[in-house]
């Protein structure tokens, strides 16, 4: 039982509550497209409310008031123009008897164990024909802030972008406009189902007829867009492509046969907007560009309805909000607003990748220079497999003294600053073209830790030939092997350095942290003795090594040598082969630090509180409420609703050209 | 409405209270430098004149090393090389020099005579040099105990050590292939008739002698088995005081290498003539080894080795002319920092479509 407020101008504008009594409800699902309620009024009337998008309305309406009907799809059209998304509402007086045979069936198919939905579908089918139009409502959906620049940074980083919607084309379209997807430059191809000569099929209700000969629309305008496409993109300066679909006709263009063209050609285009699609066809179209086009897939929703897709593509991300937690649920990431997505794809998508590399090459390079050693150590011995370095040093080598300093460059190396990433998003190439992890780099790294294991090697080996120091005595296999290695250590994590974009303080806590962790480890190690060693080679060796002048002279020699080769390879590649980002950071390296965030607390400590409250309204987001519905940012909303109260709004000047532009598109209906 | 309502509750919050409360309602996390990734950092970028500056300053600090080192290495160190163990074979065998070392019966020695190029100053000290003697094989390495060596009562361990592990009396200490093949060559040497005294105490890491191999440890079945594999030892003194065994027993790096005999604590005058005579007992004949002996002094860098003193100067030289080409190149070919035209979007403006 639910009570309605009523007034009603006959009783005088008084209001009363009117109780109903809610019968059946039938759900909502994105397939029927439509939700329905049967209620009892007072008196004993039954009657079906339905409500859902036009199309399906609109097949169910019964003969009779065509004149209601016309005007309503007019104002539909008109709406969908301004860009809000529309609603039909429709009803159905029920006789008693025909609502209790329909009850019956209603209840067994709620109640059976398998196919309930299918069930259902077949049950409100029967009961929702014959409907009456009551009219038509629109709701203003706005897009959040910030939306139109994310999307132009991401197509200038390179990124494609395809809107993919269950609105109608319409709204689609003019979503479009307000993104900066599409613009009045760009050539559009546009594949609708409700052009005329496929409405008078529809009309004629012969299922397969209209299946075949929508396939046949479908083929031969991809074809003729398929032909015309090539001419535009020879000149560099042409326009741009974009395609507009329908989710009807996706439906026949998704088929293997029609596919291919389907892939094709929106591949050629920088935008493309598919709209009235379910969920089912956002995750097939998501899953064509994933295996077809073999790019890397992002999508991102913020709805039940977008799971499907966000599953299907290479990384999901859902924005919570709402519409509630689905689409977080089902997501690899979850951001709270869609402009928030430079930021995850621009600034920590570009680092991530940065840091990978560089994490990567270094753990390869730093265990081939130090193995590399033991490999020409291995001519000297006769091929008998002798280790060069000491057991406890080889296990520690990865664990203790080289491996804090790479774990914080994989955490802190920023190449470049946040805004600075956003600021050029054409840097974002750089990882599409996988610039930092090729061949070319790893044979580079590969080439430098050879060389440096020779210097390591044979600078350490043959220097230690004859007396340790003026007391005339030797030096044996182990104490050069420490010598070696105190080498090897040093130089690896200076190179470490070499390699950083920006060094924090906890680069040199790191690095000389693992620095002297090696010579504590070896001050301990070779200083005791225990009963539980099977030799005693280490035993003071390094405590004699550091007292003669050999060791100082030659970890001077060493590290410089083996780094020689690097830093002029780094001189040289950064002076006539820059990376992009690389002229980025010498164009701003003496920007003061942007270390203040743009909406820092710290200058609002000495303000009024008249000035602090005016501070705090321009910092609340200008969103609040749901059920506001204003910064659509899409042209023409202020005049509308202007015109419809009798003022007058004057339409600004890029709105005018669009609506010429488009009036003259959707005359073909 | 809903909207306005909300909007001034809010605002009326922020404005008459404080802002700790204002911020209660915001489920932002709290600001760390560490975690928003903004710590301070440097930000080195290797500008040409920073290259230019590095090489110039290691090439001006590296060459005056190298050439301190230099002449250490060339001036003040003399070095006598002389490799004996060719001539020191008898004519009548030296086509079966295995048979003659093998003898025990043929006398071994030989008289060597050594120039003294420069002044030597005292100490001098004596080497005896082995080529292609792989100390550093992984089986010889292997085949010692540290344990029994330093004390007796480990005097059992010997598990590394076979064969050269026990006897039938039992334990041979020291045991392993190392002590095994200890070097017996001996030299004596005379100026003029009068015998140099050759010191060979305090030839051995002090660290050994204190601890590594122990003073009750004494010489236990050593080298009386069938295969004799080098010098006896005295089985009355204690390990710590065996110093030619401790040399013998640090197992040198490379196949070539030469450990310390003794010390000669007079000066050697130049052009003097040095008698040697040597016992030439080790067989390196069976792996075509090669025996030298060396006289050397040493410096504040070691004995004579070039290759410090080269390397430094080397890499010196190298860092001055990369310091000069690069002077040189950013002269002709400078690029500007930071310029905009060099990035790849601005170079390229025709591009591909997408």
């Amino acid at each position: 039982m639910i009570y309605v407020r009523e007034s009603h101008v006959e009783k005088m504008g008084k209001t009363q509550d009117v109780s109903y009594e809610i019968l059946n409800v039938l759900e909502f699902n994105s397939t029927r497209k439509r939700q329905s309620v049967v209620c009892r009024y007072p008196d004993g009337r039954l009657v079906l409310y339905c409500k859902g998008a036009d199309t399906v309305i609109y097949e169910r309406l019964g003969t009779g008031n065509d004149d209601l009907n016309k005007v309503t799809r007019v104002h539909l059209e008109q709406f969908g123009s301004a860009g809000l998304r529309t609603l039909c509402l429709a009803y159905r007086d029920l006789a008693p008897d025909l609502y209790e045979s329909w009850n019956e069936k209603f209840i067994t198919a709620k109640s059976s164990l398998r196919d309930r939905e299918k069930r259902l579908d077949e049950v409100a089918e029967l009961i929702e024909k014959e409907l009456i139009l009551i009219g038509a409502t629109a709701i203003e959906d706005k897009l959040q802030e910030g939306v139109p620049n994310c999307i132009q940074t991401l197509s200038r980083a390179g990124i494609k972008i395809w809107v993919l919607t269950g609105d109608k084309i319409e709204t689609a379209i003019n979503i479009a406009y307000a993104c900066n997807l599409l613009n009045n430059e760009m050539k559009q191809f546009i594949i609708s189902s409700e052009t005329d000569a496929i409405r008078e099929v529809e009309e004629r209700g012969d299922q397969t007829e209209i299946a075949r000969f929508m396939k046949e629309e479908v083929k031969k305008q991809l074809k003729q867009f398929l032909d015309e496409a090539p001419q535009y993109f020879c000149s560099p300066s042409g326009p741009k492509l974009a395609l507009v679909i329908d989710g009807k006709c996706l439906m026949y263009a998704l088929e293997p046969s029609l596919r291919i063209m389907l892939l094709t050609l929106s591949l050629n285009c920088s935008s493309v907007v598919c709209c009235r699609v379910s969920p089912l066809q956002k995750a097939q179209v998501t899953s064509l560009v994933k295996k077809g086009a073999r790019k890397i897939t992002l999508s991102i929703g913020d709805g039940a309805n977008d799971v499907s897709m966000i599953q299907a593509a290479h990384i999901g991300i859902g924005i919570s909000g709402l519409e509630g937690m689905q689409a977080v649920m089902a997501s690899d990431f979850a951001i709270a607003q869609f402009r928030f997505l430079e930021d995850l794809l621009l600034v920590h998508g570009r680092w991530s990748y940065i840091r990978l590399c560089k994490v990567v090459m270094y753990f390869f390079y730093k265990n081939l220079a130090f193995t590399l050693t033991q490999f020409w150590f291995t001519f000297g011995t006769g091929f008998s497999g002798q280790r060069f370095y000491d057991d406890w040093f080889q296990s520690l080598y990865n664990v203790i003294f080289t491996a804090l300093p790479v774990v914080i460059v994989g955490l802190f190396d920023q190449d470049i600053s946040s805004s600075l990433s956003k600021k050029y998003p054409e840097l974002y190439k750089e990882g599409v073209r996988n610039m930092f992890f090729n061949r070319r780099i790893v044979a580079i790294w590969a080439c430098f830790a050879v060389y440096q294991s020779l210097v390591f090697f044979y600078f350490v080996s043959l220097s230690s030939s004859t007396s340790r120091d003026s007391d005339g005595k030797m030096f044996g296999l182990w104490d050069v092997s420490t010598m070696a290695f105190t080498c090897v250590v040093v130089t690896v994590n200076l190179r470490l350095l070499m390699m950083c974009n920006s060094i924090t303080r906890w680069h040199y806590i790191s690095v000389g942290g693992s620095i002297i962790v090696w010579f504590v480890f070896i001050f301990v190690y070779s200083g005791i003795m225990t009963r539980f060693d099977r030799n005693d080679n280490m035993f003071w060796v390094i405590y004699v090594l550091m007292s003669t002048s050999y060791f100082y002279v030659t970890l001077l020699l060493v590290p410089v040598a083996a780094l020689l080769g690097d830093f002029l390879y780094l001189g040289v590649q950064r002076w006539f082969f820059p990376y992009d980002y690389q002229i980025v950071q010498e164009s701003h390296k003496d920007d003061a630090d942007s270390i203040n965030t743009p909406d820092s607390e710290e200058t609002k400590e000495h303000l009024t509180p008249d000035e602090a409250r005016s501070n705090a309204i321009s910092q609340l987001p200008k969103e609040v409420s749901k059920h506001s519905g204003f910064a659509f940012d899409s042209p023409g909303y202020e005049s509308f609703f202007a015109t419809q109260f009798g003022k007058y709004v004057p339409p600004k000047a890029w709105d005018v050209a669009r609506r010429a532009s488009m009036k003259s598109k959707s005359k073909p209906k | 409405m809903d909207t306005n309502g909300a909007t001034t509750s809010s605002t009326a919050g922020g404005g008459s209270t404080s802002k700790s409360s204002s911020k209660k309602h915001s489920r932002k996390p709290v600001y760390s430098r560490f975690t928003q990734q903004e710590l301070p950092a440097c930000k080195p970028i290797l500008t040409p004149g920073l290259v230019i500056a590095t090489f110039t300053i290691i090439g001006i600090i590296f060459i005056p090393l190298g050439l301190v080192s230099l002449s250490a290495s060339e001036k003040v160190v003399v070095e006598i090389v002389d490799r004996y163990d060719e001539s020191c074979v008898p004519s009548n065998y030296s086509n079966d020099k295995l048979k003659f070392i093998q003898n025990p019966s043929i006398n071994k020695s030989c008289v060597r005579t050594l120039t003294v190029p420069k002044l030597m100053k005292s100490p001098v000290f004596i080497y005896y040099q082995l080529d292609n003697y792989y100390q550093n094989h992984r089986r010889y390495v292997k085949s010692r105990s540290d344990k029994q060596l330093r004390s007796v009562s480990d005097e059992k361990s010997t598990t590394d050590c076979s064969p050269e592990d026990k006897t039938v009396d039992g334990p041979i200490v020291p045991c392993g292939l190392v002590a095994w093949s200890l070097f017996n060559d001996t030299y004596w040497f005379s100026v003029n008739s009068k015998t140099i005294e050759v010191n060979k105490h305090d030839i051995a890491w002090k660290s050994d002698k204190e601890h590594k191999f122990g003073s009750n440890v004494y010489p236990k079945n050593f080298q009386s088995g069938g295969l004799i594999g080098g010098a006896k030892l005295n089985s009355s003194v204690p390990l710590s005081k065996q110093e030619d065994l401790m040399v013998w027993m640090r197992t040198a790096a490379l196949p070539t290498f030469r450990k310390l005999y003794g010390k000669i604590e007079q000066d050697l005058q130049a052009n003097e003539k040095i008698q040697v005579v040597i016992q030439n007992n080790y067989n390196t004949y069976s792996f075509s080894g090669k025996k030298k002996l060396v006289l050397s002094t040493t410096s504040w860098i070691g004995g004579k080795n070039d290759f410090l003193g080269i390397a430094y100067i080397i890499v010196g030289g190298l860092c001055l002319f990369l310091a000069v080409c690069f002077i040189l190149l950013y002269v002709i070919k400078p690029r500007p920092l930071g310029d905009p035209s060099y990035l790849s979007w601005n170079r390229s403006p025709a591009g591909h479509p997408n």
